[in-house]
């Protein structure tokens, strides 16, 4: 009896300071980000900055920064055990819909145009922030699309031009093979840096219209457009384009970028953070090499649009889990981010802000470029692994991975891909 | 009469103080142990995506479904493969450790400290280091074959490769543990018995076949079932060197469920997979035990 009584005892006061540590108050709102270090904690703390000191909701923000890595999970624990945040960042697509479907996200449409982001924000942003006709969060910090940066350097000693077509793209790579330089610099023990070339290909050859096809259930990711991607990237290793030993290289460590540093390779098809990854490592090195071209367009197909890109608008969306005026106030503090002050801030700092007022901003020669590709696009793809489920993206991921370590054949590794989206359409 | 109440109330009296003692281990076992391994079993019962506030009760949908899961019996395989290498490496390899430097003596201190270095850095820290002691252009294989006059070599990149690569790295950071397993066991014997066996004209290859061995088993049994236990929930180096891949080929138990539950949104199969993780680890660990112990030993 006596020891029931005690462990209840202990049970209680357990219980109970760990209560009592995670009660913040009620004046407080609490914003999970991944802008742990560098611009983007810069950037994030002086919004904060900005809006405490002016509003008048009598609401603060507290910035509650998380590393990269750990953040997705940490964000499903804290949804799990009722701790979910009032305001926290993600990269839209499958997961952002699931966060929705639970109740973590408010819809905020009225508020967003209230607040005047419809103006302000970029189109396809808005899109990619859209689910069942109503907008549940904000895009805000950056605008990444994937796109091949090159190395002027050796394209000038070379005399290669930036290429406009795949044809020509595999010229110049066979220029660069026979003089030993590696054409891409990949690093894919990550899985999705590979994906970068998979969804390029797949979409100049065939548009968007496969894809969306495929998830909808309609088509199929056994579509021609896909077999010929993975077709173009077992050619494409095969003749030695990409690093050996490519599947063992990590792009969290930087071994991508290493290549490029040195000079052993002369392009990488990446997202556009690389500008500021790259400029943080040197600034020399990407003002005197680097240059940027868009994914080049298939010659065999004739009616699909090149401008269209992969990527996303908005690196990474803000959304909401908070009702009231505690929700007025959140986005309120969410719109300073579009502020011609922030929107000025942030282009300094390297990043392409997703808003329509960027290109005034933006001084580096190549973001302009790529804010032109991205203002010029027809449409912008979410990353597959974004959009698509998570089981459905991994299975891509895991297939796609050995088509470039040649273990599995393009069709292979599409049929894994269209089993796992056939199977989470059927339980859905 | 008195002296049975007298006995009963010193009984009561311990009572008291081991239920006062035990109360916080208690506790936390209960809070920490107990309760997820049931919370588990019950989730596992529900259609959940981790986050959400409804769960959909399917009964044994998901039980059903792990048995028929190519996938989680493949990653099964693997763990097995790793339990079999990791026991037939690390186990000899840390006894014979554990022997030359019981027999060398007190002169090969300092290889007592060198051999025990794998085991003092973490896991993380060792994955990053032999990502580039074994990459493909200028690491370390590679340019013993490229010495040679072979070509560059890409064992982590490779699925027929990886796995036996990082089973090769586990043992490397495990087997200091099994020889300091071994030194304790051999501190066990005492040196009468060493002594009497040399006077009795033993070589020393004898008194370690013979003698020292035999009074070694028990150590290394229970020692081999450590090394199961281990191996079957193995996590952390393939989760930091391949994170499954390349594909699917080194895909463990425990790094499926992490995918499942917190990637893939699929909390209650992933729980099931735990579960089914438990009920597996159980019933070999049981079995083993049971095998080895047979005859009567302890």
């Amino acid at each position: 009896m006596k020891k029931r009584l005690i462990s209840v005892l202990f049970a209680a006061t357990l219980s109970l300071t760990s209560v009592m540590g995670l009660t913040a108050s009620a004046e407080e709102l609490r914003f999970w980000n991944v802008g742990a270090e560098g611009n983007d904690l810069a950037i994030v703390e002086k919004a904060i900055e900005i809006y405490n000191s002016t509003t008048e909701s009598g609401y603060t923000i507290v910035n509650e920064p998380t590393q990269n890595d750990a953040y997705k999970e940490k964000l499903v624990i804290a949804m799990s055990s009722g701790e979910c945040p009032d305001m926290y960042t993600h990269w839209s697509g499958g997961p952002m819909n699931e966060y929705i479907n639970s109740g973590y996200a408010q819809d905020v449409t009225e508020l967003f145009n209230a607040n005047g982001l419809s103006d302000k924000i970029v189109q396809g942003g808005i899109a990619q922030s859209t689910y069942n006709d109503s907008i549940y969060a904000i895009p805000y910090l950056n605008v990444s699309v994937s796109g091949i940066y090159y190395n002027k350097t050796i394209f000038d000693d070379l005399g290669l031009a930036v290429p406009t077509t795949i044809g020509e793209l595999e010229t110049v790579c066979d220029t660069l093979v026979e003089n030993g330089i590696i054409p891409f610099a990949l690093a894919n023990s990550t899985k999705w840096t590979g994906s970068m070339y998979f969804m390029n290909l797949a979409a100049r050859y065939g548009g968007l219209e496969p894809f969306a096809k495929a998830v909808a259930g309609e088509g199929s990711f056994e579509d021609e457009c896909f077999i010929w991607a993975g077709e173009k990237i077992v050619e494409w290793v095969e003749k030695g384009y990409f690093p050996e030993g490519v599947n063992s290289l990590s792009e969290d460590d930087g071994q991508a970028r290493q290549l490029l540093y040195t000079g052993e390779a002369a392009m990488s098809c990446i997202g556009s953070w690389y500008t500021s990854t790259i400029k943080s490592d040197s600034e020399e090195f990407f003002d005197e090499n680097m240059g940027w071209f868009a994914f080049p367009a298939y010659e065999g197909a004739e009616d699909v649009d090149p401008s269209i890109l992969i990527g996303t608008l908005g690196d990474n969306f803000i959304s909401f889990n908070c009702e009231g005026e505690a929700l007025d106030a959140a986005v309120e503090f969410a719109s300073i981010f579009s502020t011609p002050e922030m929107v000025e801030f942030m282009a300094e700092c390297g990043k392409i802000p997703p808003t329509t007022d960027a290109a005034d901003y933006i001084t580096d020669p190549v973001t302009k470029t790529i804010f032109e590709a991205v203002q010029n696009a027809s449409a912008v793809q979410l990353w597959y692994d974004q959009y698509l489920p998570s089981a459905v993206a991994n299975a891509h991921l895991d297939g796609l991975q050995e088509v470039f370590g040649l273990t599995k054949t393009p069709a292979e590794a599409q049929a894994m891909m269209q089993a796992a989206m056939e199977e989470y359409n059927a339980n859905k | 009469m008195k002296e049975n109440s007298l006995q009963k109330s010193r009984q009561r009296e311990t009572n008291k103080v081991a239920a006062v003692f035990l109360a916080p281990v208690m506790l936390i076992l209960v809070l920490y142990v107990f309760y997820p391994i049931v919370n588990t079993f019950q989730t596992s019962l529900y259609e959940w995506n981790g986050i959400s506030a409804d769960k959909i009760f399917i009964g044994i949908s998901n039980w059903s479904k792990l048995i028929k899961d190519g996938n989680f019996w493949f990653a099964f395989s693997n763990n097995i493969k790793i339990m079999i290498l990791s026991i037939c490496i690390q186990i000899p390899l840390g006894l014979a450790m554990a022997t030359f430097l019981d027999f060398a003596g007190k002169k090969t201190n300092v290889f007592k400290v060198i051999w025990f270095i794998p085991m003092l850095v973490s896991s993380v820290a060792i994955g990053f280091l032999f990502t580039y002691a074994l990459a493909t252009k200028g690491g370390m294989i590679s340019s013993i074959s490229n010495f040679f006059g072979g070509p560059n070599i890409d064992l982590l990149g490779n699925p027929s490769t990886a796995l036996y690569t990082i089973i090769a790295i586990i043992a490397w950071q495990f087997t200091p543990f099994y020889m300091v397993y071994c030194m304790a066991a051999y501190t066990n014997i005492s040196p009468e018995v060493f002594e009497a066996a040399r006077i009795d004209g033993a070589t020393r290859g004898q008194y370690f076949w013979k003698i020292a061995l035999p009074l070694l088993t028990p150590s290394l049994k229970s020692a081999a079932i450590l090394s199961m236990v281990g191996s079957l929930k193995y996590f952390d180096l393939i989760y930091v060197m391949t994170n499954g891949g390349p594909g699917r080929s080194t895909e463990l138990m425990a790094t499926y469920m992490y995918k499942l539950s917190f990637s893939e949104f699929n909390m209650g199969y992933g729980s099931a997979v735990a579960a089914g993780m438990f009920l597996l680890i159980s019933v070999i660990a049981l079995f083993t035990m049971k095998v080895i112990n047979g005859k009567g030993e302890d």
